[in-house]
């Protein structure tokens, strides 16, 4: 009892650290550099800096490309997010619902992508699209890329969600005359519906963080939040700037994870039904 | 006319048969029981009547009406489920009305028939919670008004109690019986526990191995089993070799079995020369009367409250009487009679 206790509040503890050191020094650092006023550069011999202001804010949103990135970012992600699933769920549908042999072959296989560096996959990828005749339309050819890209990220989430569709349930709408639509809504959907949010929610994060492709594709012309961090990173080093970006970049999607997590979180009904 | 015909209906699933040319009627109103182990079929019976599968050959006719080929949805029955396949997202009373909206029934209807279901299966009181915050006898009865509100031609029971505890089981067993007669309604019941099927059925069909092995009303099923598997699995019973050696007199005959010579008294003659006879544990009496006394020795002894259970050996067998009061214990000897009329010829085997 006591030992559990202790390893408890050991295990908290750990975690504490690891947040502050993953989440709370960056995200403070951003934020800090993001308020540094250009007349009193921040030097290491002061813990804040010694003149803070909304400057970088408002040059970052008057005189850089940010609108037309955040416009681009914010089509392209819900594009993707939206056609990823469409496309991932008949795959999902069968690895789900079908017994056939392979079956958990064929899921590691959907996985397999991932483990490829995504700079490499980029590059090839793109000379794919530039072979197609598709890379002219850099928004469509991206978002193409993207919807293939994180396919596997989202037919892993919707097979587990199709194995949870329970079959009685299927057959007890069918039973008591349902037709396919309110079978789909009856027996499916209460099932499917925390893992479409997530799948959705998990490519849209994927695709406004991708940089290789956006950048390969999009260069030069079209702009997306990462390839902006990226050009006042690598080619003009101004870090106020950057840290502007990466938190126009990354605040949104630590919004959305934390809705993603309140979505898995809040009770499957399909999963805490009574017998069976 | 039947409500129900089965018309030489035969189910195979890659060279595996699991109903082999069944046939059978079920009349308007009649409460019947498909009894068996698992794997007989039962249930793959069921599926073909609810139109979940579709047969391999032979025909089904609910009210008349040929229904092969006909979807579960379009046909005109219910299933109560084993696992209740209760909605989980909705209410109990939008579970009630789940068959009604899909048919598309007037509110107003609508309602009076849930006014009506709720006092049928009691549950009032729960209309506007979730299933999972009920009990299971209570998920239970959701299941049953659910499928009791589309007012089927034929209710299907698919083992609707196994996964209820004992005492709630006999109470909801009645409970089943008196809303199906009150209805009216023409019932399939499936089961593997002959005490369920014993108790509620009008007629009792018992399959083994995807074939009908006998049927009949649930005293004659008792009393007069057709088969070895039959005398088996419904109640306990003695099961002995027996050889014909010689008629007594007419509906008497005289037998050898492992236990001794036996007389027998039965309506219908046997089969063959040697063939399996049985008799029930509890038609035992203590003590030598007529022909037919043995004496044993108690090798088990087991109190079951109204009865006690006694395992005695006889002639190298193992024979189960059930007595109502019993002083020995185990080791005695033991003093028993079987009545002429209490012994039953079985078909001979295979």
């Amino acid at each position: 009892m006591t030992t559990t206790y202790v390893l408890n509040r050991g295990l908290m503890i750990m975690l504490l650290i690891i947040c502050a050191l993953w989440l709370i020094i960056p995200f403070t650092m951003a934020v800090l550099w993001s308020l540094v006023d250009p007349s009193q550069p921040w030097t290491p011999e002061n813990l804040l800096p010694p003149a803070m202001s909304f400057y970088r804010w408002e040059f970052a949103w008057n005189n850089s490309l940010l609108q037309p990135a955040l416009l681009n970012s914010y089509l392209l992600a819900p594009s993707a997010a939206a056609l990823t699933l469409l496309l991932a769920m008949p795959t999902a549908f069968a690895l789900g619902r079908y017994q056939f042999t392979g079956r958990e072959l064929a899921k590691l296989l959907v996985l397999l992508p991932l483990v490829v560096p995504a700079f490499v996959t980029a590059i090839f990828f793109t000379s794919l699209l530039y072979q197609i005749g598709l890379a002219q339309y850099r928004f469509w050819a991206i978002l193409f890329a993207h919807a293939i890209l994180f396919l596997p990220f989202a037919i892993r989430i919707l097979t587990v969600s199709f194995e949870q569709v329970r079959q009685d349930h299927i057959d007890a709408a069918r039973d008591m005359g349902a037709r396919p639509w309110a079978r789909f809504r009856a027996a499916y959907w209460p099932a499917l519906k925390p893992g479409v949010l997530a799948s959705l929610l998990i490519v849209f994060i994927q695709s406004i963080e991708e940089f290789a492709i956006a950048y390969i594709v999009g260069q030069p012309g079209f702009v997306t939040i990462p390839t902006l961090l990226y050009s006042s990173l690598g080619q003009d080093f101004n870090r106020p700037n950057a840290a502007v970006l990466s938190l126009i970049l990354a605040v949104p999607n630590v919004l959305l994870m934390l809705l993603l997590e309140r979505f898995l979180k809040s009770a499957n009904p399909a999963l805490a039904s009574g017998k069976g | 006319m039947a409500a129900i015909s089965i018309i030489d209906l035969v189910m195979q699933f890659d060279g595996f048969t699991a109903v082999d040319h069944v046939s059978l009627d079920v009349g308007e109103g009649e409460f019947v029981t498909l009894l068996g182990p698992s794997g007989c079929g039962k249930t793959t019976l069921l599926n073909l009547i609810s139109g979940f599968l579709q047969p391999t050959s032979g025909r089904i006719e609910i009210g008349g009406k040929d229904v092969v080929g006909v979807p579960p949805e379009a046909r005109d029955t219910a299933i109560c489920f084993q696992s209740y396949a209760l909605f989980p997202h909705l209410s109990v009373q939008e579970n009630l009305i789940f068959g009604l909206r899909q048919k598309g029934t007037p509110r107003t209807q609508r309602n009076a028939r849930l006014e009506e279901i709720v006092g049928q299966v009691d549950l009032g009181a729960h209309l506007d919670k979730l299933p999972n915050q009920l009990s299971g006898g209570q998920q239970q009865r959701v299941a049953l008004g659910r499928a009791l509100a589309v007012r089927p031609f034929v209710i299907l029971f698919d083992e609707p109690l196994s996964n209820l505890d004992a005492k709630l089981r006999e109470q909801v067993r009645i409970e089943i019986r008196k809303i199906q007669r009150d209805f009216g309604l023409t019932a399939i019941y499936v089961t593997h526990d002959q005490a369920e099927a014993l108790a509620m059925s009008d007629r009792i069909f018992i399959m083994n191995n995807g074939r009908l092995e006998q049927s009949g009303a649930p005293e004659e099923i008792y009393y007069a089993p057709r088969t070895r598997f039959v005398a088996d699995f419904v109640g306990s019973a003695n099961i002995l070799d027996a050889e014909i050696t010689e008629e007594l007199s007419q509906g008497r005959w005289h037998v050898v079995t492992p236990i001794g010579p036996l007389e027998i008294q039965s309506k219908s003659a046997p089969r063959a020369k040697s063939l399996p006879i049985c008799w029930r544990p509890e038609t035992a009496i203590a003590g030598k009367e007529g022909p037919n006394a043995l004496t044993g020795t108690i090798t088990h002894r087991a109190f079951q409250g109204h009865f006690t259970d006694l395992i005695v050996d006889l002639g190298g067998t193992s024979q189960r009487l059930q007595v109502l009061r019993n002083a020995e214990g185990e080791g005695d000897k033991v003093d028993f009679s079987i009545m002429p009329h209490d012994l039953i010829f079985l078909e001979p085997d295979g």
